[in-house]
């Protein structure tokens, strides 16, 4: 007969929903923002039209961010000690990312603003800047849960690779159901042209792919994995958070987005701008799980 | 300091970035307050939770110390054991090395400590924690005076230490299974119960190199996995009501059995809900100086 335990104090879990939606931002802005330096930064011309609409899309979607984590502090004033002299603490994750969540903004506006006047030197050479910091700060969302070794479903480094391909993905949905509507109100010759959403549609595919065989990596290693791996990917994710880590993102995100996208249908709008939306609020369930999933098993302890 | 300790030093040294003062353990002329928990002794009186609560106004709902219980065999063959539990004032504390302000730091005497006024209430801190040994204060509380809103934990009573006296818990004891002093110490009741006695620790695995050393622990309730497999109908159902009757400080807390996306957009409502206590300070402050 085992140990049963009957009695222990429980403990909160601290981090919530707003930090799921921190992460989803963070993930579809810079995921925008890769689109938006395809044509500037890497040279491809077709992307150029939508370039604008891209890093207007990423700096909007970042602009809510400052807003959550700041409100989320239990001392939102001292928000400014993550960056003091003497406060700082080189050793932390966070104190990395608020310098980060500080430089990207500003980088993107400075890029957006040589896009405006076309400046295509400088587009570049300030493109190439937010791009690394676009990619660092959605690596450190994913770094910063995983350098925690008591939080067993979180401590693995595949975190912020499966952080930034669903910050890729996402990222292209949106941006596709974003240039969707924006295409009503265009006329004609300036319509983003259908072939390129077709095109983004395909890189959003590869994504998707990358993204499943991630998730199947880590599904190995819970099941190969320690005790707690095991019991937290078999008692926690299958079972306490199945809505959001199979309904949502397996099913919804990524299943469902990879059959339309495969078949005849990745042809037709419906088909594309289905896929996107789902692709978009599917990677969501991600956050949740990998938020909130990761503290549960802890908070019995 | 001995050659196992030699070895602790030379292959943690890593782990000392980010740590303020690097881990005492063992180095001569150094001070290393430790506890040690005889379990064979522990009654489960919860005293020690009363003593620790009395002495720093603790909030319902955060404890800096518990005791865990369990049952263990099947009648008539059972008894029920007990585990104090308290932060183990690391050598190598995740918390220190994670925490993006300073606000919490390594004492050379071995105290990991808590400084309200770096703390910005991020809770990095909390999710850092391997053991659950830190709590976020609530925006209300009794005496005002007291702080909010920011991330506390066991100082191992520093206060009283200083004084020359044992932390509250250890002074309440009525078992005396509570036992505190400088393991750097060999006349010291802690280094003569480490040597002699078969000690044990919390997740030595993730080698944070814990001060509070267990006699008589049971590898069941010390594990975190089979605590959570074999928690009782009853600690479930207790967690359950825990997790909806506290509400308001945006936590992330999940129901059981319930709809796991109910619970996440109420999370978000009490996340809007407590935007104004976080202000409420600041907005009091300003009406003072406009309109006094």
């Amino acid at each position: 007969m085992e140990t049963l335990i009957t009695y222990n104090a429980v403990h909160h879990n601290p981090w919530g929903t707003p930090i799921t939606i921190y992460f989803w931002l963070v993930g579809a802005s810079a995921g925008s923002f890769v689109l938006s330096a395809f044509g500037w930064v890497f040279g491809i011309k077709r992307y150029k039209p939508l370039a604008l609409s891209a890093s207007v899309l990423a700096i909007g979607m970042l602009m809510i961010v400052p807003v959550l984590l700041i409100w989320d502090l239990g001392k939102p004033f001292r928000f400014i000690y993550l960056m003091l002299p003497g406060y700082w603490h080189g050793t932390a994750p966070m104190a990395w990312g608020s310098l980060l969540i500080l430089s990207y903004p500003v980088s993107m506006f400075v890029y957006t603003y040589f896009v405006i006047k076309n400046d295509q030197k400088w587009a570049k050479i300030i493109g190439i800047i937010a791009i690394v910091l676009a990619l660092s700060t959605h690596w450190y969302t994913g770094v910063v849960m995983e350098l925690n070794p008591g939080r067993y479903i979180n401590h693995t480094p595949l975190a912020p690779l499966l952080f930034l391909t669903g910050a890729f993905i996402s990222g292209i949905g949106l941006m596709i159901l974003v240039l969707w509507i924006k295409n009503f109100f265009m006329s004609e010759e300036k319509k983003i042209k259908w072939a390129l959403m077709e095109e983004m549609a395909q890189y959003m595919m590869y994504g998707i792919v990358f993204d499943c065989f991630l998730l199947f990596l880590d599904f190995m290693q819970t099941q190969y994995g320690t005790a707690s791996e095991n019991i937290g990917h078999h008692e926690v994710l299958m079972n306490i958070f199945f809505t959001p880590y199979i309904m949502l993102e397996t099913v919804i995100g990524l299943l469902l987005p990879l059959v339309i996208l495969c078949s005849p249908l990745k042809r037709t709008r419906l088909g594309v701008y289905g896929a996107s939306l789902l692709v978009a609020g599917g990677v969501y369930g991600m956050r949740i799980w990998w938020v909130m999933g990761g503290q549960y098993m802890q908070s019995f302890y | 300091m001995s050659s196992e300790n030699k070895h602790e030093s030379s292959t943690h040294h890593l782990r000392e970035y980010g740590v303020q003062t690097p881990g005492t353990k063992g180095i001569p002329g150094k001070r290393r307050y430790s506890m040690v928990i005889d379990l064979r002794k522990c009654i489960g009186c919860m005293s020690c939770v009363v003593a620790c609560k009395a002495e720093y106004g603790v909030p319902l709902g955060v404890w800096r110390t518990w005791v865990m219980v369990a049952d263990k065999g099947r009648y008539p063959d059972s008894r029920r054991i007990f585990m104090p539990r308290l932060c183990n004032h690391c050598d190598y504390p995740i918390c220190v090395r994670n925490c993006p302000t300073q606000a919490t730091f390594k004492h050379a005497e071995g105290f990991v400590l808590q400084r309200y006024n770096r703390c910005i209430g991020c809770r990095t801190c909390v999710i850092a924690c391997p053991y659950n040994a830190r709590h976020f204060l609530p925006a209300k509380r009794t005496n005002n005076n007291l702080p909010k809103l920011v991330v506390d934990k066991c100082t191992f009573c520093i206060h009283r230490v200083k004084k020359g006296l044992v932390p509250a818990c250890v002074q309440a004891c009525v078992g005396g299974a509570r036992i505190f002093g400088d393991v750097n110490d060999p006349k010291s009741e802690v280094a003569k119960l480490t040597a002699k006695e078969k000690v044990t620790v919390l997740k030595p695995e993730l080698g944070t190199s814990p001060s509070v050393y267990y006699i008589g622990g049971d590898w069941e309730i010390m594990d975190e996995t089979h605590n959570y497999k074999h928690r009782s109908a009853q600690q479930k159902a207790e967690f359950n009501t825990f997790k909806r009757n506290h509400h308001g400080d945006a936590f992330a807390d999940i129901v059981e059995g319930e709809n796991t996306m109910h619970h996440v957009g109420k999370n978000m409502s009490d996340f809007l809900a407590s935007i104004p206590h976080k202000f409420h300070d600041v907005v009091a402050a300003l009406k003072k100086l406009l309109f006094a």
